[in-house]
């Protein structure tokens, strides 16, 4: 049985790993995918306290919430297409209209 | 008893409502509304009259108040309340009763007249108002029960008088006229309403038969000598104005600028009249009652009496030399109405002189008064009426421009004529009787009194010169070539009918006397007996009667001679310059008039532009200093509200603004930057939590 700490050391790797993609690339496509990582180490903790704890309520939570990053996936893919469509980019420094 | 007396005041009130509201949508200006009122009071009237012939006028004195409502209530206890509440209600007695026949029976004829008169007037439904108003007034004046009230309807025959006057308003002269009508009769009434405050402080009572039973009751208790004097003296200065006798005569002549209908109803037949009706009235003043003890106030009769004689003869002067018909007729008027004035001034010292002796009181002087106003009402209205029937076929006043009018007008010449015979007072015509009873009387009475014989005669050289002015306007109007312009043509059957039917009563209105037993019967005055005119009288009478017709008969063959024949050329009367300036003197009516208006022009105009000077200096300098000293205020005012208060508000939002602006340079639409701001959160949110819970348990644990 793998400890819980070695599951939670992986899951802060993840979770670091995600927030680095988040804010220091530039592609919306990549961004997306470091979110998508930030998600599965959220994910990662719901399973290892569910085996930690022998309850498995966790592991329902697990897999409601890959269902909504399915959903999330999705529609984030689709808003990055129609800026692409409009904008003709999804380079995030370049993609300005969320200000004032 | 007589409670529909009532009606014959609102009548033709209610008319002046209807025909002032409605009269621009009505025909004829409501006109028929009008003579369809004054008429319903005038069957009223007649109703009345019979009525109080019936209830004992007739050879002794009747009166009964008909009660209307108290107007101002009285002050005290239950019975002072009773003493000194002013009321509003009317007197019936025979006086009064015969005032509201004549008035009633004048203003219906001469309404139907105005049918046809006034035809094609702009305006006439002003025209029928304001001639209902005043009847009403006229109406109400002759029935008051006391003074007070007789003062209201008194002021406003006043107002309607002065408005119809100026029913040209257009006309610069009419509404000149209008004004100094209404100004000179004005001083008349402001001393009779001095008199009236005397009456109030001296009796608490307007009432005239209360005041007569205080008189009989109290005497010499309630009165002291010199105020009897004053009180008639005053009401007779109302009466001066409202008759227009001397001093305040200059408005009637100019008063001709009115329409004639106006100057036949108003001036010369009823509104004239009521001066002389006031002075009936004050006899219960000149000749206090017999059981008082008090003696006449004979210088106050003589006064009356002087003024009287005086204005006959003084307004026959300038009528010799009037070129206007209607002013001839004015200062005839006039005249006339100091004979009555006369009349009433030796009647009331006749009564007076017998009242002294202890002798029953002879009646003639007040009843021959009377009896020439009612007379003089009938031929004066004619006159008037007839004069107006001229100018509506000539369109012109100036006699000048007359003549010859006798064919083309029939009927107007000769009801003119029976008007101008019974003005001039010959026999059988109305005024003949009256004329003559009054010279006889002031002849009687100058037997003891020598200051009366003079009157008498200057009430015959009046007689004399009123023929002759009289017929110088017939002949000038009716006979000889035509001098004017256009084809004149008698006028229609609306206004021939009064005319005939006005020309009956100067006939026969004299002869009344007779199936009266004397007009003194009819027009009674308390306490004494009727006297008999013409009837069974002395020689002597006949004598003055011959006397006055005499001067009248040489008064005609004077202007037949000069303005028929032509014997006597009128240029003579002007040939000297000592009778050159006499004319003048007579035509500018002795400069009286100039007087008067200097006086207003000069004298008071000077007088209101001295204050209008210190209005416009001192008193707009105060206002503007006062003016100019808010305007700094609201000015200082005005810059703290700008500056200060403006200026905080404005500080305050421009700073708002510009941190708004420098707070929206963050959102820079850097959707990683918000990431990090994110992370940033939320790291130092961690710390936050850890530092604070690190820092609570070392706290708690030591």
């Amino acid at each position: 049985m793998i400890p819980l700490e070695y599951e939670l050391v992986l899951s802060a790797l993840l979770f670091s790993i995600g927030l680095y993609g988040i804010v220091a690339r530039k592609n919306a496509i990549i961004v997306l995918m470091s979110i998508e990582i930030i998600l599965n180490a959220a994910i990662l903790n719901f399973v290892a306290f569910s085996s930690y704890h022998n309850d498995p309520s966790g592991q329902v939570f697990a897999l409601l919430a890959l269902a909504v990053a399915a959903a999330e996936a999705a529609v984030g893919l689709a808003v990055f297409l129609s800026i692409y469509q409009t904008h003709g980019t999804i380079e995030l420094d370049k993609v300005r209209f969320l200000r004032w | 008893m007589f409670e529909y007396a009532w009606l014959i005041i609102l009548l033709p009130l209610a008319s002046f409502l209807i025909t002032g509201l409605l009269g621009k949508r009505l025909p004829q200006g409501g006109g028929h509304v009008a003579v369809g009122a004054i008429a319903g009071s005038f069957v009223l009237s007649a109703y009345l009259f019979y009525e109080v012939l019936l209830g004992g006028a007739l050879g002794s004195a009747f009166h009964a108040t008909v009660d209307g409502f108290v107007w101002i209530p009285g002050t005290g206890d239950a019975v002072e309340q009773q003493e000194t509440a002013i009321r509003i209600s009317l007197l019936i007695d025979n006086l009064s009763a015969l005032m509201l026949l004549l008035v009633s029976f004048l203003s219906m004829l001469i309404a139907t007249y105005s049918l046809g008169y006034m035809r094609e007037e702009e305006g006439k439904h002003r025209y029928y108002a304001e001639v209902s108003l005043f009847v009403a007034g006229m109406l109400g004046t002759v029935s008051a029960d006391n003074f007070l009230q007789l003062l209201i309807f008194w002021e406003i025959m006043g107002l309607c008088s002065y408005l119809l006057i100026g029913f040209w308003y257009h006309k610069p002269e009419a509404a000149k006229a209008a004004k100094k009508a209404f100004l000179v009769t004005r001083v008349g009434d402001v001393i009779f309403l001095v008199g009236i405050l005397v009456i109030w402080g001296v009796f608490h009572t307007f009432s005239f038969l209360e005041i007569t039973e205080k008189l009989e009751l109290e005497g010499a208790a309630i009165i002291t000598p010199q105020l009897l004097t004053l009180i008639p003296l005053l009401i007779f200065g109302g009466a001066v104005g409202k008759s227009a006798q001397f001093p305040l005569h200059a408005w009637l002549p100019d008063a001709m600028e009115g329409p004639t209908t106006v100057s036949a109803l108003i001036h010369a037949a009823t509104m004239v009249k009521a001066g002389v009706y006031l002075v009936a009235r004050s006899f219960i003043f000149l000749v206090p009652p017999a059981g008082s003890g008090l003696d006449p106030p004979f210088n106050a009769i003589l006064f009356i009496a002087a003024i009287g004689g005086f204005t006959a003869v003084f307004a026959a002067t300038m009528g010799l030399t009037a070129y206007d018909i209607k002013r001839v007729l004015a200062f005839s008027t006039i005249s006339q109405l100091g004979y009555m004035i006369l009349g009433l001034g030796a009647g009331a010292w006749l009564m007076g002189t017998a009242l002294v002796r202890g002798e029953e009181p002879e009646t003639a002087g007040y009843s021959a008064a009377l009896f020439h106003l009612f007379n003089h009402a009938f031929f004066k209205a004619l006159l008037f009426l007839s004069a107006g029937s001229v100018i509506h076929a000539v369109h012109t006043n100036d006699l000048r421009e007359m003549g010859g009018l006798g064919r083309p007008m029939p009927i107007t010449s000769k009801v003119m004529l029976f008007g101008a015979l019974a003005l001039a007072g010959i026999i059988p015509f109305s005024g003949f009787f009256s004329k003559g009873e009054i010279l006889a009387v002031t002849y009687e009475v100058g037997l003891e009194e020598p200051a009366f014989l003079l009157l008498y005669v200057a009430g015959a050289v009046t007689a004399f010169m009123t023929a002759f002015y009289t017929f110088r306007l017939w002949f000038m109007t009716f006979s000889g070539e035509y001098r004017g312009h256009g084809h004149p043509r008698e006028s229609p059957a609306v206004m021939t009918a009064p005319l005939v039917v006005l020309a009956g009563f100067a006939l026969v209105s004299g002869l009344l006397a007779f199936p009266m037993q004397g007009f003194g019967n009819l027009v009674f005055y308390e306490r004494a007996h009727a006297s008999l005119p013409l009837v069974g009288v002395p020689v002597l009478e006949y004598l003055l009667e011959g006397v006055s017709l005499g001067a009248a008969v040489l008064g005609i063959g004077l202007a037949w001679a000069v303005y028929r024949a032509k014997r006597i050329p009128a240029e003579r009367f002007t040939a000297t310059p000592s009778r050159a300036f006499l004319h003048e003197m007579l035509s500018r009516r002795y400069w009286i008039d100039d007087v008067y208006d200097a006086i207003g022009a000069r004298l008071v105009a000077g007088f209101g532009r001295g204050l209008d000077w210190f209005d416009r200096n001192v008193i707009d300098g105060i206002v503007n200093a006062v003016g100019r000293g808010g305007a700094a205020t609201a000015a200082g005012s005005d810059a703290f509200d700008r500056r200060i208060v403006d200026g905080a508000v404005n500080a305050l939002s421009l700073e708002t603004v510009r941190t708004g602006w420098r707070m929206r340079q963050r959102q820079t639409g850097q959707v990683q930057s918000y990431a990090w701001m994110v992370v940033l959160g939320i790291v130092l949110v961690i710390a936050l939590v850890v530092g604070i819970s690190w820092y609570l348990r070392v706290q708690r644990g030591g």
